[in-house]
């Protein structure tokens, strides 16, 4: 069954080097080599220009926090048993990007945080990206 | 191209039903057809149903031939489902508008409905998880509530909105839906009320959210010509807009302030012919209180960031300078996704017919304008209606 966390593997997605990359450390997206447009998420086809030479760009490990709140009720089957548990748009690399944000209760957190890219490992090996707020 | 009538409609009452997609949509037919004598569903020869995830909510595709079957409706011109989240309804009165002005359709129902309610409604939150970019932002929880949570929060950070200027939306908009037999919640509320429920994502509590529903409703379609055939007191579409700027969050154009928005009510108006003081009643997607406050500015009644102090001053009142959502709103009335923009559109014509209670009554009402917005408010569509 599908969950909420993209497929990875090369047979099912054309933009597996993200997943590839983020397992070395590394958050990335794509790039057009054309036109210069930074693409997020991950594409094959510029929305701008409409080439397909894209390159992949690292987005650093840095983000700053630019908004935030808290899930408390209603999370979603797969995350009701972390609620209660923060998420929040963060600046990074050019781009505002939503992640879950761990290590953090809402009273924490303050726009314009420095936070630190995460990465977490699912239970079949797949990976994905969370920020945390350095202690 | 024709001018295009609403000649009538009908609606379920909407909240927790102990009814199924199924039922609801026999109740909302009956009651359409009943509010219109002269027309026989051999009539209609176009249906369109807004219907946002009747798969996931009720295990149900393919819905617009349920609905033509469940109503005796043979369709021959033009049938389809439209889906466009919580504009479902919206939708579906725009594909009925355009087929019926184009002259492809000469009587056409729009039809709406969602069954919101499961047996288990973590499941029912979970549907609402794929609504934004679900690999890319849903994986990160953000449905509704919190991604609105994060547009008040820059909205306070940017312009000093506070929790009591969103609570007055809920107050006001309930203080309508008291009166509003078809209401989910019709009761007032205080804005001590709004703040001390339920923390949902902060500063979002279970007031500033519009509900989870089970409704139908319908409307019908005709030539302005025509119109006269099928009631005394048909309802003109005179205008419309809507536009849409990217889709995950990264690609919005900005969070406090909604762009695609203006865009669509600059043109709404244009294609009306009317200026924005011309706008008696205003129908205005509350699905949270931030909202209505900042629906306020894009369309332009007030100034960017001064929303807050506009339901602070009770400008969006029955009385002040435009009557916002006096049908009880999304907030007071619920928000069944499909058939909201429908019954919208019934409480327009019933303003306009001066069939509603006094209380929620806007008097000599001539011209109003009927908004939602769907997914991270990256979509906006409004239409125009005059009596």
């Amino acid at each position: 069954m599908l969950d909420f966390y993209p497929l990875q593997d090369p047979k099912t997605t054309e933009v597996s080097q993200f997943f590839q990359n983020l397992k070395q450390g590394k958050l990335t997206t794509t790039k057009c080599k054309k036109c210069g447009q930074l693409l997020w998420p991950p594409r094959i086809l510029c929305a701008n220009c409409h080439s397909n030479e894209l390159e992949w760009v690292d987005l650093g490990t840095e983000g700053e926090l630019y908004a935030f709140t808290e899930v408390r009720i209603g999370a979603p089957l797969g995350m009701v048993q972390d609620a209660p548990f923060c998420v929040g748009l963060i600046r990074i690399g050019g781009l505002t990007i939503s992640s879950r944000i761990d290590n953090a209760k809402y009273d924490q957190l303050k726009i314009g945080d420095k936070l630190q890219l995460k990465i977490v490992e699912l239970a079949d090996g797949r990976v994905f990206f969370r920020f945390t707020k350095p202690q | 191209m024709h001018k295009v009538a609403i000649v009538g409609g009908g609606a379920t009452r909407c909240g927790k039903r102990e009814a199924t997609w199924r039922d609801l949509i026999q109740e909302a037919g009956k009651a359409m057809f009943a509010n219109i004598p002269n027309l026989s569903p051999k009539d209609v020869d176009s249906l369109f149903v807004g219907a946002a995830e009747p798969g996931r909510f009720a295990f149900l595709s393919h819905v617009a031939p349920l609905v033509a079957e469940c109503l005796g409706i043979m369709p021959r011109k033009v049938l389809a489902r439209t889906e466009l989240m919580c504009a479902s309804g919206q939708a579906a009165i725009r594909y009925a508008w355009a087929c019926v002005a184009s002259g492809l359709s000469d009587v056409a129902v729009a039809f709406g409905a969602e069954k919101m309610y499961m047996p288990d409604m973590a499941e029912a939150q979970t549907n609402m998880s794929c609504v934004l970019d679900r690999e890319w932002d849903g994986v990160n929880a953000l449905s509704a509530p919190p991604f609105f949570a994060m547009t008040a929060q820059r909205h306070m950070h940017e312009f000093g909105t506070t929790e009591e200027q969103m609570a007055q939306v809920c107050v006001k908009n309930h203080k309508y839906s008291a009166l509003n037999p078809l209401a989910q919640f019709p009761k007032e509320v205080t804005v001590e009320d709004v703040l001390k429920s339920l923390m949902v994502a902060p500063p979002l509590k279970l007031l500033d959210c519009s509900g989870i529903t089970d409704g139908a409703a319908g409307v019908v379609l005709v030539r302005a010509e025509d119109a006269k055939k099928y009631t005394d007191a048909p309802m003109y579409l005179i205008g419309s807009g809507q536009a849409n700027i990217g889709n995950n969050v990264n690609n919005l154009a900005s969070l406090s302030e909604w762009i695609p928005l203006k865009i669509a009510a600059k043109e709404a108006l244009q294609s009306a012919k009317i200026t924005l003081s011309d706008v008696d009643i205003a129908e205005l997607h509350d699905c949270f209180t931030i909202s209505e406050i900042m629906e306020y500015e894009a369309f332009g009644w007030c100034e960017r960031g001064k929303g807050g102090k506009f339901i602070e001053e009770g400008q969006s009142c029955i009385g002040g300078k435009v009557a916002v959502n006096p049908r009880g709103g999304l907030l007071g009335c619920g928000h069944p996704l499909g058939a909201t923009a429908i019954l919208q559109a019934i409480d327009i014509m019933q303003q306009f017919r001066g069939e509603v209670p006094k209380g929620r009554h806007v008097q000599d009402a001539e011209v109003a304008v009927a908004h939602n917005l769907s997914g991270p408010a990256n979509v906006h569509s409004i239409l125009v209606y005059s009596r």
